[in-house]
C-alpha cells in the first residue's frame, strides 16, 4: 500500500524555501536547517552530494552516508553525449595537462588565458559557422550567465525572463539591478503584451529565454520569442545549456533548428552537459564578445578555465561535429523515445519530447522517501520539487543519454514504474 | 510542531470555509506597508506575495456568535525561524468581518488592524466561491481555480504578525483540517480598488495568483490562535 501523508516521518514536511532566510540577528535559518538534515541523515535518508565512485557512465557506483555502496543505472547525469568519459577526449585533456598544468593561475583578462583558450575559441566559431563572431570563455556556466547578463544590463535597463527561467538568469539579472520583468513561460504572445507596455523606444531591453527547460524538458519557443523581441527592438540571449550539440542538424541548438542562430543575439553553452566538461561561454558577435570579456565580473575575477579540461572541451567539440556527433545526436533521441514508450501511459511523463523526461509524483512530501527509494532500487535520478516547480507538480527528471543501451533504459522503467506502484502515482487506467 | 504549552489565551476557532489566494504583486507597491523587523518575501526579483484569505465560521465558533464571515489581507513577509519552521509568515495589513463583536475581539484580543464591518457577503462552498463588499463598495471576488482539488488533513503552522502602536506582535497560529494548496494558473476573480487594501493599487498592480489554499467542502477546520506576543 501507497504510504499515506501521515505515515510520512516530520521532516518530509519541509521544503527548501523554508529555511531560506530568518527574521532578525541570529541566523535561525542555520539552526533549523541543520536540525532538518541530521534527522534526515538520522534516518538514513541523505540521497543529496551522494559521492559517486567513478566517472557519469550510464552505470554508477555510489557511496551512502551509511557506507552502504550502491550499483545504479544513472539518469541523472547532464554527460548526454559521454564525452565526459571518452578515451580521446581524457586522451586530450592528458596531453594539455602535461603541457599547462593543474590550473590557469590568472585571471582571463590578465595572466590566465593560454594558448589553448584561444583554440577553444576559434574551434567554437568554426562550429558555429559564423564568421565575425566571436566567443567569451567562462570558468563555469552559471558564471556565465551571471556575467553576460549583468554587464550587458545596467540600472534603468529592463531584463525580461520567461517564468521558468534558470536561477543563473535570474541572478544576473539581479546582479546587474535593471528592472526585471517575467512573461509566461514560453508564451510569446504575453511576452509580446509584456514589452508592448514597456518604453520599448528608449528602454535597453534584454530577452533571455531557453533552448531546453530542464525542468519539463520542453523546448523553447525560440522562433516566436526572437520575432517578438525584434518587433520592439530588444536583444535576444538563448541559454542552449541543455541543447548544444544535440538539437538542430549541426548540433548548433534549438536557435538552429528552429532557423534563427543568425537572428539570436547572444548564445549561452554551458560545456557541463553534452560537452562532458565544466564551464561556459558567450558567443555572440565579437564587438560584443571584446566588452564581455573585461566588464563581465564573473569572467574578469575567477581563474580561467582548467587548461586540462578546455584540452578535453577542444576534442569533444570535434568529436560533436564530426560523424561522432552525428551518430549521437541521432541515438540519445532513439533512447528518449525510447525510454517515453516504456513509461507513457503508465506515469505522468508530461509534455517532453527532449532527453530530459520528467515523471511527475505531485506530493512533494514523497521527495525524501522516494529518492531513498529509487536508490536503493538502482537508479540514480534527479528529483525536483516546490519551490523549483509548483506544488503538487514534485518530479523525478530522467536525463537520457546516447550511451545507454536498451536493456540500462529497460532497467531503470522497471524500477520508476515500481516506485509508482509503491508510492501510489501511476496513472489509472 | 507548535507548543502551546505556555500559549497565552488560546483560542481555537472552528471555521466551515476557508479560500486563501496568495497574489503576485511588485514588491514597491506594498513594501511601504512593511514594519522595519520584516522584509518581504520575494518569488521573482521585485515580486512579493500578498494574501487574501477568505473564512467562515458557523455558529458558535467564538463563544456565543452567531455565523460570521471574515476576510484578512496580508503581506507574506520572512519569518523568524527561532520560533520554529512555519509553512509562511504574514503580516496583516487589513482585517474586516461581518460581526461588529468579533471585530472588537480582533482589536482586543489579537490587536489586528480592523478596517470596517463589510455590509454584504456571498459565499458558496462548492465549489469555492466568495464577493465581499461593504459602505465603500466591492472588495474582491475570490475563486478556486482548480479543477480537482485532492484534500488531506493536514496542519499548516504559520506566524501572524501585527502591528499595534507602533509595537510589533508576533502568534504562532496553526490551522488544522482536511485542507488543499495548489499552484494551479487560472483566473481567480477580481480585487477592486478599496480602501481596505490600505492604499495598494490593486487594479494596477493586476495581481496574478501564486497559490492557493482551501477546505474541504461540508468538513470543519480548526485555528488554533494564541494572544500576539511582543516580538524583539
Amino acid at each position: 500500500m501507497s504510504p499515506t501523508k501521515k505515515d510520512l516521518p516530520p521532516y518530509t514536511d519541509y521544503t527548501f524555501d523554508m529555511f531560506i532566510k530568518s527574521a532578525g540577528k541570529d541566523h535561525a535559518e542555520i539552526t533549523q536547517f541543520n536540525e532538518w538534515r541530521r534527522q534526515v541523515l538520522g534516518a538514513d535518508m541523505y540521497t543529496f552530494q551522494i559521492p559517486h565512485l567513478g566517472a557519469q557512465r550510464p552505470e554508477v557506483s555510489v557511496q551512502r552516508v551509511s557506507g552502504d555502496r550502491l550499483d545504479l543505472i544513472s539518469l541523472s547525469s547532464y554527460n548526454y553525449l559521454g564525452y565526459s568519459y571518452h578515451p580521446e577526449v581524457l586522451a586530450a585533456a592528458k596531453e594539455a595537462l602535461d603541457l599547462y598544468g593543474l590550473g590557469a593561475t590568472g585571471s582571463p583578462v590578465l595572466n590566465g588565458t593560454f594558448r589553448i583558450h584561444e583554440v577553444l575559441e576559434d574551434k567554437l566559431i568554426e562550429f558555429f559557422g559564423m564568421p565575425g563572431y566571436g566567443v567569451s570563455l567562462f570558468s563555469s556556466g552559471y558564471g556565465a550567465n551571471i556575467g553576460v547578463v549583468s554587464a550587458y544590463a545596467h540600472k534603468g535597463d529592463v531584463v525580461v525572463l520567461d517564468r521558468l527561467s534558470h536561477a543563473s538568469l535570474v541572478d544576473g539579472a539581479i546582479l546587474s539591478q535593471a528592472t526585471v520583468k517575467l512573461f509566461k513561460h514560453n508564451d510569446a504572445e504575453h511576452l509580446d503584451r509584456v514589452l508592448s507596455r514597456l518604453d520599448h523606444k528608449n528602454l535597453r531591453i534584454l530577452v533571455c529565454t531557453e533552448g531546453v527547460y530542464s525542468a519539463d524538458g520542453d523546448t523553447g519557443h525560440v522562433k516566436d520569442i526572437v520575432r517578438v523581441s525584434k518587433k520592439y527592438g530588444a536583444t535576444v540571449l538563448v541559454d542552449e545549456a541543455h541543447s548544444l550539440l544535440i538539437a538542430g542538424e549541426n548540433g548548433r541548438g534549438v536557435s538552429e533548428e528552429q532557423g534563427v542562430l543568425d537572428e539570436v543575439d547572444m548564445i549561452i553553452a554551458t560545456f557541463s552537459k553534452s560537452f562532458g566538461g565544466v564551464g561556459g561561454c558567450l558567443f555572440a558577435r565579437e564587438e560584443l564578445t571584446n566588452y564581455v570579456n573585461w566588464y563581465a565580473r564573473s569572467r574578469m575575477f575567477s581563474c580561467a578555465l582548467d587548461p586540462a579540461v578546455t584540452g578535453g572541451l577542444i576534442k569533444a567539440l570535434e568529436l560533436a561535429g564530426g560523424p561522432d556527433g552525428k551518430v549521437k545526436r541521432e541515438r540519445i533521441k532513439a533512447n528518449a523515445d525510447y525510454l517515453r514508450s516504456l513509461l507513457q501511459g503508465e506515469v505522468d511523463i508530461g509534455n517532453s519530447h527532449s532527453w530530459i523526461i520528467p515523471v511527475i509524483f505531485g506530493d512533494e512530501h514523497l521527495y525524501i522517501p522516494l529518492s531513498d527509494y529509487l536508490q536503493r532500487e538502482g537508479v540514480d535520478a534527479s528529483l525536483m520539487s516546490f519551490p523549483a516547480v509548483p506544488k503538487n507538480q514534485s518530479r523525478i527528471r530522467l536525463f537520457v543519454t546516447s550511451e545507454h543501451t536498451k536493456a540500462q533504459l529497460e532497467r531503470g522503467a522497471e524500477v520508476i514504474l515500481k516506485a509508482a506502484e509503491h508510492f501510489g502515482f501511476l496513472l489509472e487506467n | 510542531m507548535v507548543n502551546y504549552d505556555n500559549a497565552k489565551d488560546l483560542l481555537t476557532w472552528e471555521f466551515d470555509f476557508a479560500l486563501s489566494t496568495y497574489y503576485e504583486i511588485e514588491t514597491e507597491a506594498i513594501e511601504h506597508l512593511l514594519p522595519k523587523q520584516l522584509n518581504p518575501i520575494e518569488v521573482a526579483p521585485g515580486i512579493a506575495l500578498m494574501s487574501l484569505t477568505a473564512l467562515n465560521f458557523p455558529p458558535g465558533a467564538l463563544g456565543h456568535l452567531p455565523e460570521f464571515q471574515e476576510l484578512i489581507f496580508g503581506l507574506i513577509v520572512t519569518p523568524d525561524l527561532s520560533r520554529g519552521v512555519p509553512k509562511f509568515a504574514m503580516y496583516i495589513v487589513s482585517l474586516s468581518s461581518t460581526n461588529r463583536e468579533h471585530l472588537e475581539h480582533c482589536v482586543q484580543h489579537y490587536r489586528l488592524p480592523v478596517h470596517g464591518q463589510f455590509t454584504g457577503v456571498s459565499l458558496q462552498h462548492d465549489p469555492h466561491v466568495v464577493e465581499y463588499e461593504d459602505a465603500d463598495g466591492p472588495i474582491l471576488s475570490m475563486r478556486n481555480i482548480h479543477p480537482n482539488p485532492a484534500y488531506g488533513e493536514g496542519e499548516r503552522y504559520f506566524q501572524a504578525f501585527v502591528m499595534d502602536n507602533d509595537r510589533l506582535y508576533v502568534a504562532d497560529v496553526v490551522m488544522k483540517g482536511s485542507l488543499f494548496e495548489h499552484q494551479q494558473t487560472g483566473d481567480a476573480g477580481k480585487l477592486w480598488p478599496h480602501p481596505f487594501y490600505n492604499g495598494v493599487d490593486v487594479e494596477a498592480a493586476e495581481p496574478v495568483a501564486f497559490m492557493q489554499m482551501l477546505n474541504e467542502p461540508g468538513t470543519m477546520g480548526k485555528q488554533l490562535y494564541p494572544r500576539p506576543e511582543k516580538f524583539r
